[in-house]
């Protein structure tokens, strides 16, 4: 390979790994209606509704990248509150890291990216309010916007709150084993998914 | 008598509350931008002791609520404080027939457009520029999320401003126990403001950079960067010996210290895009980067209240970054307008 060249590479062989959340969540922020629980995605127990979301536990695409929808049911907590929780990624090549996300206010803050030789590098985390009738701050994805939002006594469909679908860049992709989140808990992270552009360079 | 004022238009900023949107409103029909007006201020005040439970806190210790929030303005405002709600009804609908829109102070328990309705109590700000005697309505605007533009029920709003805003559940939170007590408030606005050019706005930052780098004394009334680090340092030390109260107290503080942060990043990027002064627009995402310490701040105080003590150690995280943040910010402001 010559100077700036890159790898070539065939058609499909993008790369993603799913992120299991199951073990960091800490917030019910979707439920059913009528509630079953007691959520509080903001500090005002406000949730998404569930019906209005993709079914819990199954696999989404959201604007080409494969994302695992919270196994939701009001009870068990469905999102990670960001407390400065560390994850372990599947070793490998990370040019992204996807996310569904939503914040109480917009925000933003410092990841920390860790490689398999004990180094680590902090990218930008930006993630915009959820509150209905505010757009996107950052550039996201919206991912999904509900029909309503629930309250602990009612359900209000003037109220359509967002979750949004934001990226991180990794600009040293090679030998990712982790990341943590910042310990800012105005944010809120739903799914994760690592992703490599490169991650098949072709034969030739 | 029907009276229905023009000019009446929704503006909201993501990071405020109903007192900016509300005095935009009045600042937009008296024909003013908002932003220009509500953006160019940023500092940090805080008087231990006068914390008001009401959405539309400022702190304004000797000057009216206006002026405290736009402080490079000729503006005002006034409040009225009726002794009942049928005498508080008749000012107000005196003064919105003498051709002038007014604020009102409202519990969103008693407002069916709120979400808030009939479930909790808050202290809230609307706008009333309209009324029918004949069908017993007045006309309102709230461009808080759900925004709403309509006719309510005269008795409704009358309910709403004799609030005693009690506090009933565990979500009556942070703007609660305040009676509305059916005031209201009326603004007041030079015809002409300052023009908004490379001049203005050197003098404007300069002189926020100036008010943020007073001393304030060290007790009593916290002001500028110091009094900033005390209250933040408060905050802290509160949390490490468990008090309870800091939820409240710093939620409700950080809610203006959040929104004039927000508000004046985005006034700097416009006077940089509108002057063509490109190191303003790079000043202004960090004076954002800070607002967006608030936010966490918020969040995190307002999350301590079962136990307090362990919020501690993140809050002081916290408050190292937003400082260290807040400086750089205003290096590159200082740069930046020493530099043009």
């Amino acid at each position: 390979m010559g100077n700036g060249e890159r790898p070539r590479l065939a058609a499909g062989d993008l790369a993603y790994r799913i992120v299991d959340l199951t073990a960091h969540t800490n917030c019910v922020g979707i439920e059913p209606s009528p509630r079953p629980g007691r959520g509080a995605f903001n500090i005002w127990y406000n949730t998404f509704p569930l019906e209005d979301l993709p079914p819990a536990g199954s696999t989404v695409d959201v604007g080409g990248v494969p994302f695992r929808m919270p196994a939701a049911d009001g009870v068990r907590s469905d999102n990670v509150r960001c407390r400065g929780q560390r994850m372990d990624l599947a070793a490998g090549r990370v040019d992204w890291l996807y996310l569904l996300a939503a914040a109480e206010r917009r925000t933003e803050d410092v990841v920390t990216v860790h490689y398999a030789d004990g180094t680590s590098h902090a990218q930008w985390l930006r993630v915009s309010d959820f509150w209905p009738q505010t757009p996107a701050r950052f550039g996201e994805l919206l991912a999904f916007r509900t029909t309503s939002m629930l309250y602990p006594n009612h359900v209000d469909h003037r109220m359509a709150p967002a979750i949004w679908r934001q990226r991180v860049p990794v600009p040293e992709p090679d030998g990712v084993v982790a990341m943590t989140l910042p310990d800012n808990p105005a944010i809120h992270v739903f799914a994760l998914t690592a992703g490599a552009d490169e991650a098949v360079p072709a034969c030739g | 008598m029907r009276v229905t004022l023009d000019n009446i238009a929704h503006w909201r900023h993501d990071l405020t509350g109903c007192l900016h949107v509300t005095m935009a409103v009045l600042l937009g029909f008296l024909g003013h931008d908002p932003l220009e007006i509500l953006g160019a201020g940023w500092g940090f005040e805080y008087h231990p002791g006068e914390l008001r439970r009401e959405e539309y806190y400022f702190p304004c210790r000797g000057r009216s609520l206006l002026s405290a929030l736009a402080p490079h303005h000729p503006v005002s405002s006034t409040w009225y404080l009726p002794p009942d709600a049928g005498t508080g009804w008749q000012q107000v609908r005196s003064v919105v027939a003498a051709g002038r829109p007014v604020a009102v102070a409202a519990d969103n328990y008693e407002l069916p457009f709120r979400p808030a309705y009939q479930d909790v109590h808050t202290n809230h700000l609307i706008t009333v520029f309209g009324f029918d005697d004949e069908r017993g309505d007045v006309l309102v605007t709230d461009p808080v999320p759900p925004r709403f533009t309509g006719a309510i029920p005269i008795d409704v709003l009358m309910a709403a401003r004799d609030s005693t805003n009690r506090i009933d559940g565990d979500r009556d939170l942070f703007f609660t126990g305040n009676p509305i007590a059916n005031r209201w408030l009326t603004i007041d606005a030079a015809p002409v403001m300052p023009v908004f050019d490379r001049d203005f706005v050197r003098n404007v930052v300069l002189r926020n950079i100036a008010e943020f780098r007073r001393p304030d004394g060290g007790s009593g009334m916290c002001h500028g960067l110091d009094g900033q680090r005390r209250f933040l340092a408060a905050m802290t030390d509160r949390l490490a010996a468990g008090d309870d109260t800091v939820a409240d107290e710093g939620f409700v503080v950080a809610g203006p210290a959040l929104a004039v942060a927000g508000l004046h990043a985005d006034w700097l990027a416009m006077a940089g895009r509108r002057l063509d002064w490109p190191r303003l627009v790079e000043a202004a995402r960090w004076v954002d980067r800070v607002a967006h310490h608030w936010s966490a701040f918020r969040i995190t105080v307002a999350t301590s209240r079962t136990d307090p003590a362990a919020s501690a150690a993140p809050l002081l995280a916290r408050a190292r970054a937003l400082a260290a943040d807040h400086e750089r910010a205003l290096t590159l402001l200082c740069s930046a307008v020493e530099t043009s």
